[in-house]
């Protein structure tokens, strides 16, 4: 029997945050795809309620993506060292992480990576939620806000080359982040076993083997 | 038949009676001719009242007129629209407004030739927007949009199908940052200079605006006042005012699809104060960039090459799943001692 440790890995305001975006964007996927083909999809009944589901979750999801940032900035203040891609990273880390997932880690070998509180992601992780949450997130909420509001938002929605090229923006953003869950979700199973990694996102605590140890969370 | 026989008593004409150019002569002059006696004879001569002449109307007019001092009768708008004044008399409008409260006889045009804003401009006189927006904002969402962006009778009227409309709006005296409204003739004259205005998009003038016109519009920095606003409007107006059932429910239009999207017009107004339509491409409003930069409608208005590329962007997020998946069950053995 292999030797593991615990190690408390994601603060409860942290996990709570991460499962009310995971309902809020599938809430906010399916409602959109609904709303783009209302012909096609039916998903929660009439169009005007799956319009203002689709409002109401986009505005849990600001909300909540506002007190993520709040939280890393502020309180525990580690979003830079945490999500930011450090030299090392940039040189080399980013390279030896996806030699591993696209090679290595068929051959058998161990994870490059390992995690700590301190450094929870590898440097791909890293990479990649820097550009979604930094990114595609902020510019989902915003072009969302000025499509809810295109009255009073007229003049910024004329500024940034009108309604229909916003809302496109906001479709194939919202794609981006579709197909981003695909992704998130299988490289969760990538752990030392395929449940590995959620555990410690409904818990806080992760069971890592101390001379091999991967996460993804 | 009724109909008819009752016009041609009520407005035959008095013996030696005066002819429309008679009464031009006077009733044209603005300064000696008080609010409704004045009648402004471009925006007259363009309606179908114009060619039927003064006298078809107003039949008992005396060669002494004026100076007899009699104030001469003129038709009931019944006479000629029989089917309509029933209609309208059956409508919840029957008994609060008259036919001229919202039809000036002699500016009274087709539905086509008549812009969403001016129709609404009528409606208005009564159902100030204000109050219009916060009643339907008890049940529709983006109440203010709506009212702004459609004619009143776009729901209020039994008409069965709609199409796009395409109107100039300019901000107020060309500032930079003045509201929006709907362009006047004499605006979009003074911005296209000598050429006749619909060349502005219509350079081929050909009467009839294709994509490649619209874009090229659209990006036209000359045109920066300007923007188009699309509405849905009514192709056939109807006169009972009632609202049918599937108005309440949002996916009249927005679960049209795209294939409602396909038929739509630019109106452009005309100097005798009517609306001219020109045909546009088929689905033009369809272009996800600068068909139309401001007119979407969710649901109806969605560009197919947008969706392609979504799809792509979805499927690659697949790629792991399946590929990696893949690989990864086949090399599973590789894994076990570890």
């Amino acid at each position: 029997m292999k030797h593991t440790t615990k190690i408390y890995l994601t603060p409860t305001p942290v996990r709570i945050w991460h499962w009310l975006n995971a309902l809020g964007i599938i809430t906010l996927c399916a409602t959109g795809a609904q709303i783009r083909f209302p012909e096609k999809v039916h998903l929660f009944g009439t169009f005007k309620s799956a319009v203002a589901l689709h409002n109401t979750a986009g505005i849990v999801v600001a909300i909540s993506f506002v007190l993520w940032l709040g939280y890393y900035l502020l309180v525990a203040r580690s979003l830079v060292k945490l999500y930011v891609p450090n030299q090392e990273d940039l040189q080399h880390g980013i390279l030896r992480q996806a030699w591993f997932y696209f090679f290595n880690f068929f051959r058998g070998k161990p994870n490059p990576h390992h995690t700590t509180p301190e450094s929870k992601f590898n440097p791909m992780q890293k990479a990649a939620y820097l550009v979604i949450m930094m990114v595609l997130v902020p510019l989902v909420i915003v072009s969302g806000f000025l499509i809810m509001n295109i009255g009073p938002m007229r003049e910024v929605l004329l500024l940034a080359g009108g309604l229909k090229l916003m809302v496109g923006l906001h479709f194939l953003l919202a794609c981006s982040l579709t197909a981003f869950i695909f992704t998130h979700v299988y490289l969760a199973t990538l752990g030392h076993t395929p449940f590995a990694h959620f555990v410690p996102m409904w818990t806080g605590w992760e069971e890592v083997e101390p001379s091999s140890t991967d996460a993804h969370h | 038949m009724l109909g008819l026989a009752a016009l041609t008593l009520a407005t035959a004409p008095a013996f030696g009676a005066m002819e429309s150019e008679d009464c031009a002569g006077c009733h044209s002059d603005r300064d000696s001719m008080d609010g409704k006696l004045f009648i402004d004879q471009e925006r007259f001569a363009g309606t179908e009242h114009g060619g039927m002449g003064c006298t078809s109307c107003h039949g008992d007019i005396s060669d002494q007129h004026p100076d007899d001092g009699l104030v001469p009768g003129k038709a009931s708008c019944g006479d000629c629209h029989d089917q309509v004044a029933a209609e309208y008399a059956r409508s919840n409008h029957g008994s609060s407004a008259a036919c001229n409260d919202c039809h000036n006889p002699h500016e009274a045009r087709g539905a086509s030739q008549v812009s969403g804003y001016d129709m609404n401009k009528q409606c208005a006189n009564c159902h100030e927007t204000e109050d219009m927006t916060e009643v339907h904002a008890k049940w529709l969402p983006q109440a203010g949009v709506h009212i702004q962006n459609l004619p009143c009778v776009t729901c209020h009227s039994a008409s069965e199908n709609y199409v796009i409309t395409l109107y100039v709006n300019r901000r107020a005296g060309g500032d930079a940052y003045g509201e929006f409204a709907p362009a006047s003739h004499e605006e979009l004259q003074q911005l296209s200079g000598e050429q006749d205005v619909a060349k502005m998009i219509d350079t081929n003038g050909n009467s009839f605006i294709t994509l490649d016109e619209l874009k090229a519009f659209n990006r036209d920095p000359r045109y920066k006042t300007m923007r188009l606003a699309g509405m849905m409007t009514p192709e056939v107006v109807t006169h009972d005012f009632t609202t049918l059932d599937n108005r309440w429910d949002c996916t009249f239009c927005h679960a049209s699809g795209p294939a409602a999207m396909q038929t739509s017009y630019l109106s452009l107004p005309q100097q005798d104060g009517s609306q001219d339509r020109y045909g546009v491409e088929k689905g033009a409003v369809l272009h996800a960039l600068y068909g139309t930069p401001d007119f979407y409608m969710m649901g109806a208005t969605r560009s197919k090459a947008l969706n392609i590329a979504g799809i792509m962007i979805i499927a690659g997020g697949m790629v792991m799943p399946i590929g990696h998946g893949t690989l990864r069950f086949l090399t599973r053995k590789n894994r076990r001692d570890h």
